[in-house]
């Protein structure tokens, strides 16, 4: 068990990892594409559209890191005014409706992942590109983030704090 | 379902999902994946929710912002950022506020040459809000301008939206640019008004220590040490853009990549502060793009659902004076801008109001820009609007939503009294396209 | 009475959309009492790119959107994009009934009718156009925007810097000078203000508009007899009396353009037929390529040029 929640953690370190790589990857694309352009030379399209499919990795595969870091900014207004046994559970229903929320999008996200492989679903940019290279993104963050949020619903570490204002 | 059901359905959701305690994109997923199941004949339209997000996030305009996030985090944990505000604020002496007035202004011209509030606010958010908060100024002095002058780079020309704006309600993209220009200076200035009353009022919110008068030579120093550096490569990078050779969209890597050349060349680049960088860079990044994901949809079921069209024709089926039809108009921007992206907002309200605005006798390109400033105006309008979320990313852990919401509303004031002014004389927005 | 909805992939001001809305009267007029289609708005109610996989899913039952919005399912729409005939010839020879075969085999689409076609698109730039001594078009020092539509021509016959930019930033783009040349339909330029940077129009003009009116196969279906009949027989009528409106639309912009000094320059003879050739026959080859890669192959290939290509 203990290796098991190793690996999944360090899967999504991994993750986010990645989408760090993918930021830096940004800047590196824009400064070729505009030097190549100014030194009279064709950039690669590539570099365009990958910048574009950075983006969406970047967002998908960091989104469950930031679930466990309390990144994804939300407002303490009925938590912070209720007494702290009421305040646990309404945090914990809260937390297992994001739960919910992200198994509906990994669930419908891996039969959209399913259908664009079966039909053969491209990507049209400056490439035809398969669709769904793209869009495992989806299950894999969807499901990831479910995961995370069911922390909130089961383990000692509550995701309302009880001070009111907006949290991160 | 009648479009005021429509509406409270979908409002109502999000509003109470927001309201327990759900984070704001989660809150919009689950309010797209109900509206989904309601408008969109079920389960498909769930499928319809991902395709959006994938179209959403996989768009080049969204490259700017982590790009700019990153030259601001870099900027602060290379030390290179407290260098040039220690400068600033010695060379500037005694006055109360000097680095509020300074945001106004660097911001001013910052968002007005990118083009991009969201860059923009990510860039000075990230730059300005941790150093004068260490240096004692209350969170408003820091917050209020950056998301005042945010605002701006839509009404000053360069500016995407108002070429957009422009193209839709088929008006003259020129002129239009050049009705901003006036205006936005009037507003600039309504902002360093409003710095002036806030020290006034309360002196202890910027501090009024004493700093020792400098010679010439140290003055020299300052300057061309640590002032002139780092403002070469704001002023490179718009060289480069007003010269042709990078885009507004590109110029956030070029300004990163100056900046990891100037910490290069001061010797203060290591690989925790480049670490730390990328890392704040991309917790504010995504969070507000898992927020562009969801709201994106959001917007489109608005739509779909006949629910804003509804709002905006019944708003505008009244029989009123020209006037009050205009605020009317502004009104239904507002409130939809609390929901809502702008460019959605553009397509929906363009072709019932231009019309309108024509049979009522309006100047299009004046009401262009009256339309340009709802817009602007409902980048900070709470609950949503996208630049108290970046903001919120930005600003020191302890920075609490209600001060940012507090903060913007004296600058939003001074948008409605630039309108109110607008109103009572079109001239300032109408004499320089005349010309 | 039987309801259709319908989104479109344009925003309403671009006269395209307007055609559409046009249809959607004539549809609503003939078929009070039966059928009734029901617009629920352009981009700002489905996203432009999502609009093909919603109508195949059946989020909304109708779609007027160009083919090249779906072409990574359907490559066969470049047999539109290439051709220069009008909707009504390839009515009248088969050719859209092939076309309407493919969608619903490829992707459960009725395809209603090909609006708004005979537009074609032509290279506009900034600066008098170089041309060498065999009156080709020297593009070595254009800077050239570019997209996928016509990518395959720009880079690999022209060899041009392409420069792909989303038309919202054409405008600043060419303000600055980060372009100065792109390609564009005959029609729009002047609602895009672009002319205030371009004088020039480079002839022959090539390509075609592909805006066609999907429906949902399995909703197509369970419409009655009598609704399937009056939309697509407005469809029909529609498709003709589009493409005559907006080649007068066309002369008329033209004639705008040069009376505010835009000038024309024309490739001849040779130069004129390699330019055309090369516009085709590399748009072609990236079409045959796609068709073979899919599970149906490209059997339809040389048919689809025979009936779109005169
Ligand atoms: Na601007
Ligand atoms: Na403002």
């Amino acid at each position: 068990m203990e290796t098991v929640g190793k690996l999944y953690r360090g899967f999504l370190y991994a993750m986010a990892g990645i989408a760090g790589v993918m930021l830096v990857w940004l800047m590196i694309s824009v400064i070729m594409s505009v030097v190549m352009r100014n030194s009279g030379l064709q950039p690669f399209a590539w570099l365009f559209t990958s910048s574009e499919y950075a983006i969406l990795y970047m967002t998908m595969l960091g989104a469950p890191w930031l679930v466990r870091e309390k990144g994804h900014v939300h407002i303490e207004l009925v938590t912070a005014a209720l007494p702290i046994g009421m305040r646990r559970v309404v945090s914990r229903l809260v937390a297992l409706l994001c739960v919910l929320v992200s198994l509906i999008l990994a669930w419908k996200g891996a039969e959209l992942l399913l259908g664009n492989i079966t039909r053969n679903d491209l990507d049209v940019r400056a490439y035809y590109f398969p669709k769904w290279i793209l869009t495992i993104a989806f299950p894999v963050s969807f499901g990831l983030m479910a995961i995370e949020f069911s922390r909130f619903v089961f383990g000692d570490n509550l995701m309302h704090s009880g001070e009111a204002g907006i949290h991160e | 379902m009648e479009w005021f059901e429509s509406l409270a359905l979908l409002l109502g959701s999000i509003l109470v999902l927001m309201a327990i305690g759900m984070p704001v994109a989660l809150a919009f997923l689950a309010a797209n994946i109900l509206g989904a199941w309601f408008f969109m004949g079920g389960a498909k339209g769930i499928t319809l929710l991902l395709n959006n997000g994938f179209g959403g996030l996989t768009n080049y305009a969204l490259v700017p912002i982590p790009l700019f996030l990153l030259m601001g985090e870099i900027f602060f944990h290379t030390g290179l950022g407290a260098r040039m505000f220690n400068a600033i604020d010695r060379l500037l002496g005694k006055l109360p506020g000097r680095l509020s007035y300074v945001t106004v202004l660097g911001g001013t011209a910052f968002s007005t040459l990118s083009g991009s509030s969201m860059g923009s606010t990510a860039l000075l958010g990230s730059l300005m809000v941790p150093e004068m908060t260490t240096r004692g100024y209350k969170k408003h002095m820091s917050i209020g301008p950056i998301l005042g002058t945010g605002g701006l780079a839509i009404i000053i020309p360069p500016s995407a939206l108002a070429v957009l704006l422009a193209t839709l309600a088929r008006i003259d993209v020129g002129a239009l640019l050049i009705a901003g220009i006036i205006p936005g200076l009037i507003l600039a200035s309504f902002y360093i008004a409003t710095i002036y009353i806030q020290t006034k009022i309360d002196p202890s919110a910027a501090p009024a220590y004493d700093v020792e008068t400098l010679s010439w030579g140290q003055k020299m120093r300052l300057l061309f040490g640590d002032v002139m550096p780092m403002l070469s490569v704001m002023v490179l990078i718009v060289i480069g853009m007003v010269g042709g050779l990078i885009t507004p969209s590109e110029a956030a890597a070029f300004g990163a990549l100056g900046v990891l050349i100037l910490a290069v060349l001061f010797r203060c680049l290591s690989w925790e502060a480049m670490k730390k960088s990328v890392v704040g860079a991309l917790r504010v990044t995504l969070m507000a793009y898992l927020i562009v994901f969801g709201s994106a949809t959001f917007s489109q079921l608005l739509a779909f659902s006949g629910a804003s069209s509804g709002l905006i024709r019944w708003a505008t089926s009244f029989d009123l004076a020209p006037v009050a039809m205009l605020l009317v108009m502004f009104g239904v921007l507002l409130l939809l801008g609390m929901f809502m992206e702008q460019i959605s907002m553009m397509l929906l309200t363009v072709p019932i109001f231009f019309p309108l605005a024509a049979s009522l006798g309006f100047d299009p390109i004046w009401f262009g820009l009256i339309i340009l400033l709802a817009l602007e105006i409902s980048f900070t309008t709470p609950p949503f609007g996208l630049l108290l979320f970046v903001m919120k990313g930005v600003a020191p852990k302890d920075t609490t939503m209600r001060e940012i919401y507090l903060s913007a509303f004296p600058y939003m004031g001074c948008s409605m009294l630039l309108v109110a002014l607008l109103i009572l004389f079109p001239q300032l927005a109408l004499w320089l396209p005349g010309m | 009475q039987e309801t259709i909805t319908a989104v479109h992939a344009f925003p309403e001001s671009l006269i395209y959309t307007k055609s559409f809305l046009e249809f959607v009267d004539k549809v609503n007029a003939a078929g009070e009492g039966v059928v009734q289609i029901e617009v629920r708005g352009g981009p700002e109610a489905i996203g432009m790119f999502q609009q093909p996989d919603a109508v195949r899913d059946g989020v909304v039952d109708m779609v007027y959107t160009p083919g090249s919005f779906y072409a990574g399912a359907l490559p066969e729409k470049d047999a539109l994009v290439t051709s220069n005939m009008t909707a009504a010839e390839t009515r009248a020879n088969g050719g859209i009934e092939l076309i309407d075969q493919i969608h619903q085999e490829k992707m459960g689409l009725k395809y209603l009718g090909w609006f708004d076609s005979g537009v074609c698109y032509n290279l506009w730039t900034r600066n008098e156009p170089t041309l060498d001594d065999g009156g080709n078009l020297d593009v070595s020092g254009l800077k050239l925007r570019g997209n996928a539509v016509y990518n395959a021509f720009f880079t690999d016959y022209l060899g041009a810097q392409v420069i792909d930019l989303p038309t919202t930033e054409v405008y600043s783009a060419l303000e600055r000078g980060v372009v100065d040349a792109t390609g564009w339909t005959q029609i729009g330029l002047i609602d895009l203000k672009w002319n205030e940077f371009l004088n020039y129009r480079i002839e022959p003009c090539f390509f075609s508009t592909d805006l066609g009116t999907v429906v949902n196969l399995e909703k197509w279906n369970s419409l009655s007899e009598e609704a399937r009949t009056i939309v697509q027989d407005v469809a029909i009528a529609h498709e003709a009396e589009s493409s005559e409106k907006l080649g007068a639309v066309r002369d008329e912009d033209f004639a705008k353009l040069e009376a505010a000094g835009m000038k024309v320059v024309t490739l001849e003879g040779d130069a004129a037929d390699a330019y055309l050739a090369a516009a085709t026959q590399k748009t072609w080859d990236r079409m045959k390529g796609l068709m073979a890669e899919s599970p149906q192959g490209d059997g339809n290939y040389d048919k689809l040029i025979e009936l779109f290509y005169k």
